[in-house]
């Protein structure tokens, strides 16, 4: 007669049996994607101002410094004059001309007409400057008032407030609004901000929704541009100059036929030996109850 | 120094060896596959962790010597199996009725609700007297009231003191709040009772029958906190935790003080909404 193995063999059985499978299975190989955000230059260097187009970028240094590259950013050099870098007064975005007016309200032409009050706007305050409008999204606009809050309009020209910021934590104030940028090519509908605590946010749709595009940036991050040309939104940051090329978002990766099947059956078989191994341990350790 | 007899003859031992090798078993159907797996492709997570628990729940009734356990195991059962159809609801109403959207939540938390009183009227019919968990639903006087204001005001006020980059609370989303927060709202609300009738209820008033109160409170909350590696289990997970244990262990302690669940509840809720609020997501989901 075959000699009966006990229960707490069949245990050790099935707890190597499920460490075996878990050793044998080829693991997933963590993929090494391009970081969302990628240093260009100036470490070190607090950056204020940035502009791009092409090979040519302009940075505006935290110490009143104007400085040049024409490699894409890899190398600088003072510019002679030392002019200070400033946003054009009107964003021309596909077929359509934002601006914001002295009084804080926003002005917009479309095609080659003049500008003109758009109806709705609100009162962004005296000093706003910070405007983006992507050109994916015809009439989208994103703007920043002076007390920090975004506004966002929709392409049925109504405004609406966006985005009110928080405070960064005990015993920090409401971090600063320092750029908003999206492509003035139809080349992503994206929006994004610029912020002296919360890096860069995102909304993808029209100023609706946001997220927190900023993964491996510095927090502090003080001027925002993209370039269409090259695809890219550089920010100047307390940490120096750093770049992100236009990807899509990260999606989940897709395994077929077999592959699948073999990590399902893996997933079920490690849930199963798991179960029954707790289940068995339980048996072992607990008395015998008395009958009552 | 006990000895193995007398440790198998406190009356703690079978809820606390339980509670034990069932978060054991789970983690190891949570963690194991990653070896081999891997977070965001294919894996139903949430499916096998019911699967895992419904197992060593069918043991504990298929075997008299594991009654100590049921209740322990019914509580994991409601975490597990309503979470799995918490996560799973939004797909099967988009395969039903092919819409998608944020009223989906809410349906989805309805469902967690109902199989969450499902299995607690189970727990209290089916378990014998002496191990039926005390789920303190039936009382709410001054005290518990007074406790849930103070406890959403202190959250509140901690959740503004706390550095924004911890939590991801960086601001509020005035458009997509008023798009959403009909559905989201009672849907936190939905989450929370769900859950706090699951930790605080079942699991904590059922080891509250064969253990002291601290010590019940100490291993819920543990246990609260260790779920949320699966609640999170798509992203970083490390810092959570120990602050899911000291909220868990918290929420706990004013149950057992107020005798009622519905201060927990509450603040639970208030905390599921301040975080639908003010927490934007990030690139990659958390």
């Amino acid at each position: 007669m075959p000699q009966r193995t006990s229960l707490a063999q069949r245990t050790l059985i099935a707890g190597g049996v499920m460490c075996l499978a878990a050793m044998l299975t080829p693991a997933v190989g963590a993929s090494a994607a391009e970081p969302w955000w990628t240093p260009l230059g100036l470490r070190g260097v607090a950056i204020d101002a940035v502009s791009a187009a092409g090979k040519t970028v302009l940075v505006r240094t935290g110490s009143g410094t104007t400085m040049l590259s024409d490699d894409g950013g890899m190398t600088y050099a003072p510019v002679s004059g030392n002019p200070p870098i400033r946003p054009p007064a009107i964003l021309q975005s596909g077929a359509d001309a934002w601006a914001i007016d002295a009084s804080g309200r926003v002005l917009h032409a479309k095609g080659s007409g003049a500008l003109t009050l758009d109806p709705a706007s609100p009162q962004l305050g005296a000093s706003a400057h910070l405007i983006a409008a992507p050109a994916a999204f015809p009439g989208i606009v994103v703007a920043v008032a002076v007390d920090g809050v975004v506004w966002r309009r929709g392409q049925d020209g109504d405004w609406q407030r966006a985005l009110l910021l928080l405070p960064a934590g005990f015993p920090h104030g409401v971090p600063r609004i320092t750029g908003a940028a999206a492509f003035t090519q139809p080349l992503s509908g994206s929006v994004y901000l610029g912020t002296d605590g919360y890096s860069v946010l995102s909304s993808t749709d029209g100023g609706d929704d946001w997220i927190r595009a900023g993964p491996g940036l510095p927090d502090s991050v003080l001027a925002l541009t993209t370039d269409s040309t090259t695809h890219a939104v550089y920010a100047g940051t307390s940490d120096g100059l750093w770049v992100h090329h236009l990807r899509a978002l990260p999606a989940p990766p897709a395994y077929h036929d077999a592959a699948l099947v073999w990590r399902w059956v893996g997933i079920g078989l490690v849930s199963l030996l798991s179960a029954l191994a707790g289940a068995a341990l339980l048996l072992l350790a607990l008395p015998r109850l008395r009958p009552a | 120094m006990i000895a193995p007899r007398d440790l198998r003859a406190a009356a703690w031992w079978p809820a606390a060896l339980t509670l034990l090798l069932t978060t054991l078993a789970l983690g190891g159907s949570l963690l194991v596959p990653l070896a081999f797996s891997d977070p965001n492709g294919v894996d139903p997570y949430v499916v096998r962790l019911s699967a895992t628990s419904l197992v060593m729940l069918a043991a504990a009734y298929a075997s008299r010597r594991l009654l100590g356990g049921r209740p322990v195991l019914l509580a994991i059962a409601a975490v597990t199996a309503s979470f799995t159809l918490f996560s799973a609801a939004p797909q099967i109403l988009f395969d039903l009725f092919k819409t998608a959207g944020t009223a989906q939540i809410l349906w989805a938390s309805l469902a967690q609700g109902a199989v969450t009183v499902g299995i607690a009227v189970a727990a209290v019919r089916l378990l014998p007297a002496e191990l039926r968990p005390a789920l303190r639903l039936a009382r709410f006087g001054w005290p518990a009231l007074i406790v849930s204001v103070a406890g959403v005001a202190l959250l509140v006020l901690a959740g503004l003191a706390l550095p924004a980059g911890l939590l991801g609370r960086d601001g509020i989303q005035p458009v997509a709040i008023a798009r959403d927060m009909p559905w989201l709202g009672p849907a936190c609300l939905l989450q929370a009772f769900a859950q706090e009738a699951q930790f605080r209820g079942m699991l904590m008033g059922g080891l509250e029958r064969v253990m002291g109160r601290g010590w019940a409170n100490l291993a819920q909350a543990g246990f609260f906190g260790l779920t949320h590696l699966a609640v999170n289990y798509q992203g970083p997970v490390g810092p959570f935790v120990p602050v899911t244990i000291a909220v868990g262990f918290a929420l706990g302690w004013i149950a057992q003080r107020t005798r009622s669940l519905w201060p927990a509840v509450i603040i639970h809720a208030a905390g599921d909404i301040g975080i639908t609020l003010a927490v934007l997501p990030g690139l990659y989901g958390f």
